[in-house]
């Protein structure tokens, strides 16, 4: 047998691993576990399979500016009019009148016939984008003021202003000349909307709150505790190893089944949505960054919760009675995150930081989500295709509900390890808590 | 700062350095109580050496006596020591004990030598040495053959001698027993006596605990008697017990066949009334409770009974009692 070299940290890690591998094999020994996994499992297959469902279907194309309509009854949509210098309501202006006489051209051709040309970064200042596709803004017809609705001396343009008020607010608004990007494609636009949505909403809901926290519910808080009811606790304790490190031990057990579980389930959802996404490649590989970010922060959240729920079964029998006000604490922290993601009472939550972290890879990984959104609301700027009058495009109220930038004001990659150093300071913290209240627990 | 993955080879480490000169045991002025209540009260006790029985009716606090030399409880007043160390503030010297509790609830899904070699690892041994020490243990209390089925499967004796493996596994100096013989069939008993007398000899400091007299007194002479929380004898056994052999006592067996066994036992000389309470019970009494268990045994195993229990409801301990609080009137 060969030897090694033997040190107190040797002797430490061969009881860490003989306590970690009991703890897995006496999970894996349990219904309870494959039950909990296969609910959590069984839960993202149904989100997935709407999601896969929504991208297969397609998005109902709209006439954003009204001009596939033929205005005066002559027979040429108003778009084919107005390109072509006629009246558009007028029935005895119409291109039929020219010399050669211009068939009229189907309606079809006015719908998504002008579709988003930005190419702003999303930065604040003010930036002159888009150009007319159509040619009805930049017809020679008109005049230079009429090309230039919005003033800026740049002839059909849009001007894209993004300022921060004096109290932190930052404004946002959309001018532009008459008839740029006047008619988005909605198919494209809806389509990339709703597949980041689906992304960040899985990743958020589905993963770090959901996950994150009935995994730990239901399989971190019996670690100690279901040892002490059974009277099992007797053998791990009448053995020359701390109380705090069985605690931690067991805690290093459980993520040993948790973990796997999440980066498998993280892998799924990555290749599901990659190849079902919207986009010409086969598969969305900048998408990547996210979901490694949702699988990292829904470890860190199993991580902090796991130890959290285990102290919290230490401290009382029932201690998943102890639990539930702070899952139901942290799911309304969640939703705070998503409306008010710069809240000072986020920074009291461990879901909070760990949302942070997908919002900071989503920050970093799509860098012009602002102006996407700012693209969708705008939509075109014609009047209300949807019951409330918005012109915005579908998707984007749900895009902009579930991003949101990382509150702290730093860049992706800083708040994101500012996040991660909280949430094991976190879990730090739960551990030396944990393993003090064992310590000082008289078990009979 | 490598993780030792692979856990192979032997491990040298000692993380703690024991006191030499003090006793294994030592418990000065110790009390324990749980509001007004006192479950151990003022208890001064050296041990070293030799197998001791604690004596006691349930709730005389033997169980209390083991929290605290586990140092799953804490002292109220006064001091325990655990190889000149307190248990409550430092779990090493359990290196050196080996703990067999009451608690009949094991890890049913565990094979008998996955059970010993994984808790084995927590002394700080490898997987490699874990495995060999598990061998050796199951092997010293006759569990060879089934090592490798699950615990599960066991009878209540094969799962008391794998729990007294388990406690065997780190060569312990200290070894703690908890009614080891509660519930168990006449062969385990006769085998974990075995094994009890065994460490004596040894050298071992050996602490068991029991309610029935008998059962001590097979194994050992050295006796602590604790009533109602106060350490009530202390020391030989032998000549208090000669007294108790003028009363009555009963043995009540449970067997599948208990008419053919009755038939059995009525030839044994001591015995001088059979009775049958129920469809599964055989009530034997006796004056000379010793000779019975020495003889019941063999005619167990040699006439093919098959037995699931063996009591003496009879509790000679609260005779032994009596006479110890009454000033001698039995």
């Amino acid at each position: 047998m060969a030897t090694k070299p033997d040190s107190v940290f040797r002797s430490l890690d061969r009881k860490a691993a003989a306590i970690v591998e009991f703890t897995l094999r006496q999970y894996r020994t349990r219904t309870s576990t494959w039950v909990v996994l296969g609910v959590g499992f069984t839960a993202l297959a149904l989100i997935f399979m709407i999601y896969i469902d929504v991208m297969g279907s397609e998005f109902e194309s709209i006439d954003n500016d009204g001009d596939s309509f033929d205005e005066d009854g002559d027979g040429y949509p108003s778009g084919q009019e107005r390109r072509l210098g006629t009246d558009p309501f007028s029935d005895e202006s119409h291109p039929g009148m020219f010399d050669p006489p211009i068939e009229p051209e189907p309606a079809s051709n006015y719908i998504n016939e002008d579709g988003f040309d930005w190419d702003v970064t999303g930065s604040s200042g003010s930036d002159s984008t888009g150009y007319d596709n159509d040619g009805d803004c930049l017809n020679s017809n008109k005049t230079a003021s009429q090309k230039d609705t919005n003033e800026n001396g740049i002839p059909c343009d849009i001007i894209v202003q993004i300022t921060t008020s004096p109290s932190g607010e930052i404004i946002t608004k959309v001018i532009a000349d008459a008839g740029v990007d006047e008619d988005p494609d909605e198919d494209a636009y809806s389509r990339e909307a709703t597949h980041l949505a689906f992304v960040l909403s899985i990743g958020k809901l589905g993963f770090v709150l959901l996950l994150g926290i009935f995994l730990p519910l239901f399989l971190a808080t019996g670690l100690i505790r279901d040892e002490m009811t059974s009277g099992t606790m007797h053998f791990m304790l009448a053995k020359p190893v701390a109380r705090s490190e069985i605690f931690l031990y067991r805690v290093l057990g459980y993520l040993g089944i948790v973990w796997p579980y999440i980066i498998a389930l993280g892998i799924l959802g990555a290749l599901v949505s990659g190849f079902v996404g919207s986009g010409d490649d086969f598969f969305r590989f900048a998408d990547l960054g996210v979901w490694l970010a949702i699988i990292f922060a829904t470890m860190m959240a199993t991580l902090v919760y796991g130890m959290l729920f285990n102290a919290l079964g230490v401290l009382w029998k029932y201690g998943i009675i102890l639990a539930i006000p702070f899952a139901a604490w942290e799911l309304g922290m969640a939703l705070l995150s998503m409306g008010a993601p710069d809240s000072t009472i986020l920074r009291f939550s461990v879901i909070g930081w760990a949302l942070m972290i997908v919002d900071s890879a989503a920050m970093m990984v799509w860098p012009n989500l602002d102006v996407f959104i700012l693209m969708g609301e705008w939509g075109g700027g014609g009047q209300g295709s949807d019951i409330f009058g918005s012109s915005s495009l579908r998707g984007t109220v749900p895009l902009y509900f579930f991003s949101s930038k990382p509150g702290l004001g730093l860049s992706g990659f800083a708040s994101s390890i500012v996040a991660t150093l909280v949430l094991l300071v976190q879990a730090v913290v739960f551990w030396f808590i944990g393993g003090a209240l064992f310590k000082g627990k008289e078990i009979q | 700062m490598i993780p030792d993955f692979d856990q192979q080879g032997q491990a040298q480490t000692k993380e703690w350095t024991p006191d030499v000169q003090a006793p294994a045991i030592l418990l000065e002025n110790v009390s324990k109580s749980y509001g007004r209540i006192f479950a151990l009260s003022n208890i001064t006790l050296a041990l070293n050496g030799g197998v001791t029985g604690i004596l006691g009716m349930n709730g005389a606090g033997k169980s209390t006596l083991f929290n605290l030399l586990m140092g799953k409880i804490k002292v109220s007043q006064g001091s325990i020591k655990l190889f000149g160390t307190n248990p409550w503030k430092n779990p090493a010297p359990y290196a050196r004990v080996g703990f067999v509790p009451e608690h009949e609830k094991m890890y049913d899904w565990m094979t008998a030598h996955g059970f010993v070699s994984t808790f084995a690892r927590l002394n700080g041994l490898t997987r490699d040495e874990a495995g060999i020490e598990a061998d050796r243990v199951l092997e010293f209390v006759g569990l060879t053959d089934v090592a490798f089925k699950k615990i599960g499967q066991f009878s209540k004796g094969m799962r008391q001698r794998v729990k007294i493996a388990h406690a065997l596994v780190n060569d312990p100096e200290l070894i703690i027993l908890d009614e080891p013989l509660q519930g168990c069939d006449p062969l385990a008993r006769t085998t974990i006596m075995n094994v009890i007398r065994e460490l004596g000899k040894m050298g071992r400091t050996v602490l068991v605990s029991s309610h029935i007299l008998q059962e001590i007194e097979r194994i050992t002479e050295q006796i602590v008697i604790l009533h109602q929380g106060r350490l009530l004898a202390l020391g030989n056994l032998h000549s208090i017990r000669e007294r108790l052999d003028q009363i009555p006592h009963r043995i009540s067996i449970e067997a599948e066949n208990p008419k053919a066994l009755a038939k059995d036992i009525i030839d044994i000389d001591e015995v001088f009334g059979i009775s049958f309470p129920d469809g599964r019970n055989v009530s034997i009494q006796t004056h000379n409770l010793g000779a019975i268990h020495a003889r019941l045994p063999k005619i167990i195993v040699e006439n093919g009974h098959k037995i699931s229990a063996i009591d003496n409801p009879d509790d000679d301990l609260a005779s032994i009692l009596g006479y110890l609080t009454n000033g001698g009137r039995v």
